[in-house]
């Protein structure tokens, strides 16, 4: 191609549609005209109804646009990682977490610390458990990884704190027993997919 | 073994693995053959440190010209096989082993304290099975808990491993397979015993069916730092890791494939002296008490390092240096090498477990040191050995391997070891005076009075008749002995005219290595500093609750570095696993002129002419390689000392009558160290016979006091059903500072005063 023809735009067919703007004032008198027309047209009024009525919706018809936070707050997308949650099992109401530790081995930013012990029902028991969140990065790894959908990402998104590093222990995060009805799965990272139930593959029972 | 076997077993051969030769030695197998070339054949049960099990078929190969698979860890290579480990049937039906050994296994990675370092996860794996295809019905199988270890048999791979340990090295024979195809399992038929030498049992479980009570659930492998150390609790230096997380000591693991644990350092660890602070009044103390201290008394659980500044603080002080038995061990060595010409004994804890024939006389051993019974054990499983075990007690514990016990009386140590030589020696070359002082034994006298029949040791030299690797192991009931320099000599005779291994297990901690570095006097006298020892002035890492005005902490063994020797002649390292913040033994020295940056310094300057290497603490290798070899720390050098041949007449025997106490820790003790840890920690009680007690006049259960040595012993009796005779064993162990002043000959008649009844 040449340097002429790589210049020329105009390749093809043009299709442009050329708009009526009608035309410019031409003389003195018809801007004179013209600005007197625009100022004293309805327009402003027609602005400031808008404004009358939403005012009125929101004073006497409940329809208020903004939120007062921090006394209320905005939904957030359910997939949003903030403070961590720690679910319980919904039959049972006992604690998801089986204390695996691969939250606190996956955990890129070393903030996850916990501490097992023998129970007296034979099981693995977290007797310590602990996410510093100043350090805390919010990637979801722990939520990822966990092979019980124990530790997942709830809404709590409010982080400010006095201290630098303020730490959350594993009863904070926990669904309080009373409200484990209320307790929602998290569909980010790390929770089954929604064609789970095809995909599983089903060990020989022999009973 | 013919002869004609003895000469083919050194037969060089050349084996063809995979395409390519490679040249061994005839006797091996071929897994070993292919290990030392670093080739990889995978085995589930295959154990090194045991004879092999071949029980799990993963080892299989193809040897040109015989039909089917056959397993290599078991068959020995013959001259000219060619080999193939890898191909696709083969690798097909590994891949339906490792499918069957996951039948039903629990999915429970997440919380077994086996996960991340786990054979069966590891080969899974490898070999791809993705699912659990197969699968029978499930029955109920409870966890046991056997006191120190717990067992779950649905974990449980039946490699087993855990009972070869338990038979070939450790020798407590606890477990056992019950058979039953799906439900086979290992019982514990011993689980009264609590033997805490099932730790070295569960070390070598490939899975996590077996493992430690205490650790179990309690953290994962993978968050765990290794520490390379050495256990310092007897002579033997074994090799460990100390396995901490957040300066905690979580569990103590060992090169479990090569090596092995008593029950003492694996749990045994929990001793550190925590939360300790530089105190500058109490340091001030220090230095001042040792300025003028005319004595320093130890306890030999220290460092080659600090026995060597405690040396150096003498030569600069002119303080007496006290550390009982470690002077005892030294002067009965000293007598000895005036025999051999050669500072220390030649035996190797090793060649015990090779041996045919093995002779053990004046320890309780399987108390005494643990790793040196296992070798016992090995060479009586192993080599049918003949073991004969001479001392005044029966040791129940010993019963299944011992092939014949001599009983003696206590304090005729001297006539016996007389005997026995003279047995030994028999149709031996010897020089002229030990003729004349072998002729001139009045056996008929000797043998009555030791209570040794002549009978006896013509059934013992009978059965030794013939057989080649024979082992002496000598115990530090003789090291005390008013006439251990005597006894030394003759004993030395053994190693100097036959070709028996000779072994002088060191009495305790680092014996051996504070009798070689220091310079150690008998008594003391005037004002006296301790180093975990009872003392006008007390240093010690004990953390006693004697912390008066007149302590300054130390730490202790698992929070300092250092070498320690052991009783293989090896200078071994130790490191820190525990963090410590107060003063230690080298600031003392630094602040009386002697100065070094850190202890470790002196690690090259430890005394060449007593065999120490100079090489700089960092750079003491600590591992092990493909084949098991170990490199740990440097060998003592072999030292030449002068000969001084003359031996003295054996003197008079007078024999102990009545009840004597024998000084004898139960099994998992050996220092006030061992017994500070929660997971050892026991009561100490007088053991005796029932006859003991009717010979003192005591009942199961009454309170006692006797002293010995100085030290006021208080304590139950208890009676024993399993001993015999009028002795009993008094432990030590319990008497915290005390502990080492209690250095004399280890029987002792004393008055045994009542100061309370089990009436009520
Ligand atoms: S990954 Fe899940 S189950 Fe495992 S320790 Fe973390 S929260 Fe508990
Ligand atoms: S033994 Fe191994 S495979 Fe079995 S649950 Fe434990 S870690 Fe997993
Ligand atoms: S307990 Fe462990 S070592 Fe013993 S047989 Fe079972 S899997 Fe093997
Ligand atoms: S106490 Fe002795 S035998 Fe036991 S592990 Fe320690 S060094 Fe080895
Ligand atoms: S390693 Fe050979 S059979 Fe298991």
């Amino acid at each position: 191609m040449s340097l002429e023809q790589f210049k020329n735009r105009n390749v093809g067919t043009q299709r442009y549609t050329m708009l009526d703007l009608g035309k410019d004032p031409q003389t003195p008198w018809c801007k004179v005209r013209q600005v007197i027309r625009r100022t004293f047209k309805g327009d402003l009024l027609v602005g400031l109804w808008v404004t009358m009525r939403e005012m009125f919706n929101a004073l006497f018809r409940g329809n208020m646009a903004t939120l007062k936070y921090p006394y209320e707050k905005l939904p957030i997308s359910p997939r949003y990682r903030a403070i961590h949650d720690m679910l319980r099992l919904l039959e049972s109401g006992h604690y998801r977490c089986i204390g695996c530790g691969l939250c606190e081995k996956i955990c890129i930013s070393n903030c996850i610390t916990m501490d097992t012990r023998y129970d007296e029902n034979q099981r693995k028991e977290v007797s310590e458990y602990t996410i510093n969140f100043g350090r805390c990065i919010f990637c979801g790894y722990c939520a990822e990884v966990c092979p019980e959908l124990a530790i997942v990402h709830g809404a709590r998104y409010e982080n400010a704190s006095e201290q630098r590093a303020s730490f959350s222990l594993f009863e904070d995060m926990l669904t309080p027993i009373d409200k484990l009805n209320l307790q929602k799965e998290y569909p980010g990272f790390g929770a089954v997919s929604p064609d789970a139930d095809e995909n599983i593959k089903q060990t020989p029972l022999a009973y | 073994m013919s002869l004609h076997n003895s000469i083919k077993m050194k037969q060089e051969i050349s084996v063809t693995i995979d395409g390519k030769v490679y040249q061994s030695t005839f006797g091996k197998t071929i897994l070993e053959i292919a290990r030392e070339n670093n080739i990889y054949i995978p085995t589930m049960c295959y154990l090194t440190k045991v004879k092999p099990i071949a029980s799990c078929r993963m080892c299989i190969v193809n040897v040109e010209g015989v039909e089917g698979a056959i397993l290599s860890c078991q068959e020995k290579a013959t001259d000219g096989a060619v080999i193939t480990t890898q191909n696709h049937t083969l690798n097909k039906e590994r891949q339906n082993i490792m499918k069957l050994y996951n039948v039903n296994h629990p999915l429970e990675c997440g919380v077994c304290d086996k996960s991340g370092e786990c054979d069966l996860q590891n080969k899974t794996m490898e070999f791809n099975v993705a699912t659990q295809p197969f699968t029978v019905r499930e029955q109920s199988r409870p966890v046991k808990k056997w006191g120190y270890v717990s067992y779950d048999p649905a974990l449980c791979i039946m490699c087993e491993k855990c009972v070869r340990v338990s038979t070939e090295i450790t020798g407590d024979e606890a477990l056992s397979i019950k058979v039953g195809g799906y439900a086979s399992e290992i019982i514990n038929l011993k689980q009264s015993n609590n033997y805490s030498s099932l730790g070295a049992a569960a070390a070598v479980c490939p899975v996590g069916a077996l493992v430690d009570t205490k650790f179990k659930y309690t953290s994962n492998a993978w968050e765990l730092e290794k520490i390379p150390s050495s256990c310092p609790h007897c002579g033997s230096g074994c090799q460990m890791y100390y396995e901490v997380k957040h300066d905690i000591i979580y569990r103590v693991t060992n090169n479990a494939e090569f090596t092995t644990l008593c029950g003492a350092g694996r749990y045994g660890f929990d001793y550190a002296n925590k939360n300790v602070s530089k105190n500058q009044k109490a340091f001030t103390q220090a230095v001042e008490a040792i300025k003028n201290a005319q004595s320093i008394l130890f306890a030999p659980q220290i460092t080659n390092e600090e026995a060597l500044i405690l040396q150096k603080i003498k030569e600069k002080t002119g303080a007496k240096l006290i550390c009982g038995e470690a002077k005892a061990y030294q002067n009965f060595m000293q007598a000895y090498s005036e025999i051999t010409g050669k500072q220390l004994y030649s035996g190797s804890i090793e060649n015990i477990s090779k041996s045919k024939v093995i002779i053990i006389l004046g320890t309780r051993i399987n108390n005494d040191a643990p790793i040196v019974k296992y070798h016992i054990n090995m060479a009586s499983k192993w080599h049918s050995a003949r073991v004969a075990y001479m001392h005044p007690l029966e040791d129940i514990e010993m019963k299944n391997i011992v092939t014949q016990f001599i009983k003696y009386e206590p304090q005729s140590e001297e006539g016996v070891v007389a005997l026995l030589v003279s047995m030994l020696l028999h149709e031996v070359e010897i020089p002229n005076y030990v003729k004349t002082f072998l002729d001139d034994l009045d056996i008929g006298y000797l043998s009555a009075e030791t209570n040794v029949g002549e009978e006896e040791l013509e059934t013992l030299r009978k059965s030794m008749m013939k057989k080649e690797s024979k082992s002496l192991i000598i115990g530090s009931d003789l090291y005390a002995h008013p006439r251990a320099k005597e006894i030394a000599k003759i004993l030395a005779l053994v190693e100097k005219y036959t070709d028996f291994n000779v072994v002088c297990i060191p009495p305790a901690g680092n014996a051996m290595g504070v009798s070689l570095i220091c310079d150690l006097d008998d008594e003391a006298s005037g004002n006296s500093v301790g180093y975990n020892v009872e003392a006008d002035f007390v240093l010690s890492a004990l953390n006693d609750s004697k912390k008066d005005n007149h302590y300054l902490d130390m730490p202790a063994l698992n929070q300092q570095e250092g070498t320690l020797t052991t009783n293989d002649r090896r200078v071994v390292p130790i490191n820190v696993s525990q963090p410590y913040g107060g003063y230690v033994l080298n600031d003392i020295a630094n602040a009386l002129g002697i100065e070094a940056r850190y202890t470790i310094e002196y690690t090259k300057s430890l005394p060449k002419e007593r065999g120490f290497q100079s090489i700089e603490f960092d750079a003491l290798p600590d591992y092990f390689d493909r084949l098991g070899e170990a490199y740990r720390g440097y060998h003592l050098k072999e030292c030449n000392v002068s000969i001084y041949e003359k031996l003295e007449e054996v003197a008079t025997l007078d024999g102990f009558d009545g009840a004597v106490l024998y000084h004898c820790n139960p099994v998992e003790q050996f220092s006030a160290f061992t017994n500070v840890g929660e997971a050892l920690h026991q009561e100490a009680f007088l053991l005796g016979s029932p006859q003991f007690a009717v010979a003192t006049k005591l009942n199961d259960g009454d309170s006692i006091s006797y002293t010995i040595d100085n030290v006021k012993f208080k304590r139950m009796f208890k009676i024993d059903t399993s001993l015999k005779g009028t002795i009993a064993l008094n432990p030590t162990y319990d008497m915290g500072l005390s502990t080492p002043l209690v250095s004399s000959y280890r029987f002792s008649r004393v008055e045994i005063q009542k100061t309370g009844s089990n009436d009520e």
